[in-house]
């Protein structure tokens, strides 16, 4: 990744932050299958069951911590990338793109845990749109540090 | 004070997406925490509650689930030859409800009617708010001396009466209130002993031979269900599950002392093993996020909190402020928790459910309390995690570096 504003240890950071949340709905997914027996356990699971879109959702907010505080130390880098040439377009693209291409993974290696677990492939796929739409706002916040 | 609320509104408030990342991850912990604690709770109580029927020469009844039941074959001569056998041979504890029944009140709630006899009104010492107690040996064409609950105690005051058209007599009765039950007052499922039936808008009626006699099918036989045999052994239960056999055609189940036992440590310890094992896990992994957020929290913070400790704000004091802040967090998240209980009891008062319907400071009741305290409990131990781990991290770096920064 090229001229990228992530370093190693925010795709790393970024990426697990991913996997926790494609992890939720698929362990909320497979306790929705198992057929236990014990009406306690059931009652228990139920309380998160009956939310799980929320539960997910909520937990998704790790991810706009992830963006806020990566966009705020790289303040002054993209202050420089755009004194020495680089453009607020390029620089919002290309960490649109960035933020894609750990997406886009993780996503696939979801969908394959579904299949492997018979489930549905687009069980999380409203996940995809939520982060998505997360990339989209924390990208617009790019353009406030073109005036540092 | 000056300073704390110097230090939250503009340090802590200027980055609020960090603030209410906690809250939320706190929130999901005292939701996980509360639920488990009220399942751990509830289950407890049961437990306690079906306690006097573990005792050495108790039998339970059970419906076996392999019996195939046939209504057809099920009659009044069958049912009452199985409670004449019952009557001469055994002592037992007979209890059923579950009989929904419309008797104006002033909550505008469906009464369930639920009957017992006098020894299983000896074991289980039910507590009275008013009145006294019941007398099993009423004059059978009267008025039939009950207990009710607390929600119908306005409507109906002791010594007052309710007349119902129908009943399980076939003929309307009158009923007389002889006492009222202390509030709140519950029985657990013998079954799922972390579900219970609350008595608050229930009527108890006392059953005694003669009422049983002219008692429909129903009454008998959803009574021979959870039935209590006393003092009895081994090879008498096998005598009594022949003639139920015989006469009704049901294969019924009756367990020990021993096989309760054994079952509650095979069922419940296990589910219970289980909730602690997810709710810890679950706890592990929210206070790691929280330390996350904490510990990036201080990284775009840093170089704030590194001027105010170098114009002479000590480490001392800077650790009351985060114990403070992270104290208004917990206390927005409990205050969170205590909303969500409030409405999810009051929405039994909404939807009429009688059987849920709880009385109680903003309807939550003693478990709820308790289980309150328990989030509160670990939001301390979370709370002191993510605080040292926020000061071990400015200590790490030197004031002068972070002013730099």
């Amino acid at each position: 990744m090229k001229k990228s504003l992530f370093r190693l240890t925010d795709m790393l950071e970024l990426s697990f932050a991913y996997i926790l949340c494609f992890s939720l709905n698929l362990l909320l997914d497979y306790v929705k299958t198992l057929d236990l027996d014990s009406y306690l356990l059931k009652a228990f699971l139920k309380n998160f069951i009956d939310y799980q879109p929320l539960v997910v959702s909520l937990f998704t907010f790790i991810v706009i911590v992830f963006h806020y505080q990566m966009l705020q130390r790289k303040k002054v880098e993209i202050f420089c990338r755009i004194l020495v040439g680089g453009t607020v377009f390029n620089i919002t693209t290309r960490y649109i793109r960035d933020s894609l291409t750990i997406l886009i993974p993780v996503y696939l290696l979801s969908v394959l845990a579904n299949a492997y677990l018979d489930f549905n492939f687009f069980s999380n796929f409203y996940l995809v749109l939520i982060l998505i739409t997360y990339i989209l706002i924390s990208a617009r916040q790019v353009r406030k540090y073109e005036n540092f | 004070m000056k300073i704390f609320r110097f230090i939250v509104s503009k340090i802590f408030l200027r980055k609020a997406i960090l603030g209410i990342g906690m809250i939320l991850l706190l929130c999901m912990a005292n939701y996980i925490t509360f639920t488990a604690a009220r399942s751990i709770l509830s289950t407890f109580q049961g437990y306690q509650e079906t306690k006097y029927i573990n005792q050495e020469g108790i039998y339970i009844a059970n419906l076996d689930p392999d019996s195939h039941m046939d209504m057809g074959l099920i009659n009044e001569n069958g049912t009452h030859a199985v409670y004449d056998y019952l009557n001469n041979n055994f002592n037992y504890a007979f209890y059923t409800d579950g009989f929904i029944v419309s008797i104006p009140n002033t909550d505008d709630m469906e009464i369930s009617l639920g009957y017992m006899n006098e020894e299983y009104y000896k074991l289980n010492q039910f507590e009275l708010s008013q009145g006294a107690d019941v007398d099993f040996n009423y004059q059978f064409d009267g008025e039939i001396p009950v207990l009710i609950g607390k929600g119908l105690s306005t409507t109906y005051p002791v010594g007052s009466t309710i007349k119902m058209e129908e009943s399980v007599l076939g003929r309307p009765i009158t009923l007389k209130v002889q006492g009222v039950l202390k509030q709140n007052a519950y029985h657990s499922n013998y079954y799922a002993l972390n579900s219970k039936t609350y008595y608050n808008f229930s009527i108890l009626v006392p059953v005694n031979e003669e009422f049983m006699n002219h008692a429909n099918i129903d009454l008998r036989l959803n009574g021979l269900m959870d039935i209590t045999i006393l003092q009895s052994t081994k090879e008498q239960i096998a005598d009594l599950g022949e003639v139920i056999k015989d006469n009704l055609g049901l294969i019924f189940n009756f367990f020990s002392q021993q096989q309760n036992y054994d079952y509650f440590n095979e069922y419940y310890l296990h589910a219970l093993k289980i909730i602690c094992i997810i709710t810890f896990i679950l706890l592990v992994v929210i206070t790691c996020l929280s330390v996350w957020n904490a510990l990036v929290s201080v990284r775009l913070m840093l170089k704030d909190f590194t001027i105010n400790l170098l114009v002479g704000l000590s480490y001392s004091k800077l650790k009351k402020i985060f114990y403070g802040y992270f104290g208004i967090l917990s206390f927005i998240n409990l205050i969170v928790i205590f909303i969500i209980t409030a409405f999810d009891r009051y929405g039994c008062w909404l939807r009429k459910d009688a059987t849920f319907a709880t009385y109680g400071l903003f309807g939550l009741i003693g478990m709820d309390w308790l289980a309150l305290l328990l989030v509160a409990a670990s939001d301390i131990l979370i709370g002191v995690i993510v605080v040292e781990s926020m000061l071990w991290k400015i200590k790490k770096i030197p004031i002068s570096l972070g002013v730099l920064q």
